[in-house]
């Protein structure tokens, strides 16, 4: 078990983002998290992350209570995630951008000699060599999700978090991603939590699935499971054929 | 070998043996006048270039380095004055004292995010200015502390002249440069420019915005405290009034002037400004009006600044 998730609760106003939410994350694993528009799926990241404060309940990774840690120091402990609309440092190059992450994940005084092999090897992982030299903020949607990926990745993250890395992506596009994923997943040993609307990814990748619904777990299981589950199958027909 | 060659051939090499040159020879081709205003110009130089890893690297808005550099120099003037002692101590005690203060008003404020930070530090620069001006046990208020000590004579050389003095400020304009480019091009500036392009992702990346917040406005204190104390022992006479929010002001202007992130623009803002405004002496009331319009001027057509100018020409050059 890698992240412990206990009663997690967040009301803005009136609204329960997040309710009562408990989840088990194991080392290694590639976990699902779908669900309809303000299901509370980015509020989740949010709370696991720091960057909220929960009304009630803990997060646990590795054993640790990291509820009430800064995000940053939540970052140094191994949780990083990108997010749902796309951050970057604008006005850095991609390989900037990449040696900012290196720096922040091995100290002010690591070295250019060190730094540089490992900002390559990132690049070269990502395909993103032929855009070393480019400011971010000109490169196009896709690719800039690719760099904050990239800066996520240099940090060698225990458990990442991908809040729709795939939006926007086509089906061509869609299939190298997925190729890419279970590469960090196998190779660099990353466990991962995917929120996706893209529901044929998420099946394909996924090993469990996690469903919420207004803050709640709904459902969770192997993904055939979740796909016959009625009250998945009610939640999702509700909301249309939007996501079929 | 190979280094040392591509180093002479470089244009920008021979720019800055150039106008390291002239600022070598420059008291004995200009009146004393000149040289003194020069002086000043360095003191505001290297004000305002530190002023520029804050506001520039690390992209936080302030409003009191005018503050940190009369604190310098009220403090050294002080120590040398009330405590009798030497110089070369008061300035060293002066530069702690101002980082110190920079550290307590810094951590708490840097909290604040965006103009809540920049109306505190506002603010600082005001109080600072009441001190000096009302608190006339200490600082001899709207009268202005007088008789300050020059810089005791070291090795045969008499620093009470203004050429000699003049070199002494330009080794130390020269050093701080130096410290304030390796700086801004190390691991560290890389963090600081982290924090200017986006906060929340920053601290997602496990980078501590508020620390390297805190870390930059206080480089820039300290280096405008070594200024002050500097410009204590050169003007050997204090007054509140050079120390007003104003002042203040000005560094923020002489840095968007020269164009904020590069260390060596604010320099270019600096002198300008400071050669417009001695030009200007005869008309005081007018050199705001004019400085303004200026200044608008700027931001509309090149907000990048006078470096963003110089490359502009440069490339219609091409
Ligand atoms: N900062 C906030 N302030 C107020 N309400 C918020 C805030 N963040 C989220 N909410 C609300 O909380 C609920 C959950 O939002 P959240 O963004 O977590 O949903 P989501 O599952 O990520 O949705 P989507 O699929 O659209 O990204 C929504 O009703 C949303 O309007
Ligand atoms: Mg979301």
């Amino acid at each position: 078990m890698i992240l412990e998730v206990n009663g997690l609760t967040k009301h803005f106003g009136g609204v329960r983002a997040v309710d009562n939410l408990n989840l088990v994350i194991n080392q290694g694993e590639i976990v699902g998290m779908i669900g309809p528009n303000g299901a509370g799926k980015t509020t989740t990241f949010n709370l696991i992350t720091g960057i909220l404060k929960p009304d009630s309940g803990t997060v646990k990774f590795k054993g640790e209570n990291i509820t009430n840690l800064k995000p940053f120091q939540i970052a140094r402990r191994g949780i990083v995630r990108t997010f749902q609309i796309v951050k970057y440092f604008p006005n850095v190059t991609v390989f900037d951008h990449i040696y900012i992450g290196a720096i922040a994940k091995n100290g002010l005084r690591a070295d250019r000699k060190t730094l540089e092999p490992m900002v390559n090897e990132t690049l070269q992982f990502l395909h993103l060599k032929d855009k070393k030299n480019v400011l971010v903020k000109s490169l196009t949607i896709p690719f800039k999700k690719r760099v904050e990926l990239a800066t996520s990745l240099v940090l060698k993250p225990k458990l990442l978090l991908l809040d729709e890395l795939m939006a926007g992506l086509n089906p061509a596009e869609i299939d190298e991603y997925l190729e890419l994923l279970r590469k960090i997943n196998r190779e660099l040993g990353i466990t991962m939590i995917v929120v996706e609307h893209v529901m044929k990814a998420v099946m394909r990748l996924c090993q469990r699935i996690i469903v919420l619904h207004f803050g709640r777990k709904i459902a969770e299981g192997p993904p055939e499971e979740v796909s016959r589950n009625p009250e998945v199958v009610r939640v999702y027909l509700g909301e249309g054929a939007k996501y079929a | 070998m190979l280094k040392i060659t591509h180093f002479l051939k470089s244009k920008k090499t021979w720019f800055y043996i150039l106008i390291s040159l002239l600022l070598i020879a420059l008291p004995f081709m200009v009146s004393e006048y000149i040289t003194y205003v020069v002086v000043l110009t360095l003191f505001y130089a290297m004000i305002v270039s530190s002023y520029d890893l804050l506001l520039g690297y690390a992209g936080q808005l302030s409003f009191c380095q005018g503050a940190f550099y009369g604190i310098g120099a009220y403090a050294s003037a002080l120590f040398s004055i009330k405590a009798g002692f030497p110089v070369y101590l008061s300035i060293p005690l002066s530069v702690v004292i101002t980082a110190l203060v920079a550290a307590g008003v810094g951590y708490p404020a840097l909290r604040l995010r965006g103009a809540y930070f920049a109306v505190t530090t506002f603010f600082l620069a005001h109080f600072v200015y009441l001190i000096f001006l009302n608190e006339v046990w200490l600082t001899n208020g709207p009268l202005g502390l007088r008789g300050i000590k020059p810089l005791e004579a070291l090795g045969g050389i008499d620093f009470s002249s203004t050429t000699n003095y003049y070199y002494l400020v330009l080794v130390c304009f020269a050093a701080s440069i130096y410290i304030l480019y390796r700086t801004a091009n190390s691991n560290l500036g890389k963090m600081f420019i982290s924090v200017r392009e986006d906060e929340d992702l920053a601290e997602s990346f496990g980078i501590n915005t508020s620390l390297y917040k805190l870390v930059a406005f206080v480089i820039s204190a300290l280096v405008a405290g070594i200024a002050g104390g500097l410009f204590a022992h050169f003007f050997r006479l204090l007054h509140p009034s050079t120390f007003t929010w104003l002042t203040s002001e000005m560094v923020v202007i002489m840095t968007l002037v020269g164009g904020i992130g590069t260390i060596f623009g604010p320099l270019i803002g600096a002198s300008v400004v400071m050669f417009i405004l001695e030009f200007l002496r005869f008309a005081p009331e007018l050199r705001f009006v004019i400085w303004a319009v200026a200044l608008i001027i700027i931001l509309i057509y090149e907000p990048r600044g006078l470096v963003g100018l110089v490359e502009r020409i440069r490339r219609v050059k091409r």
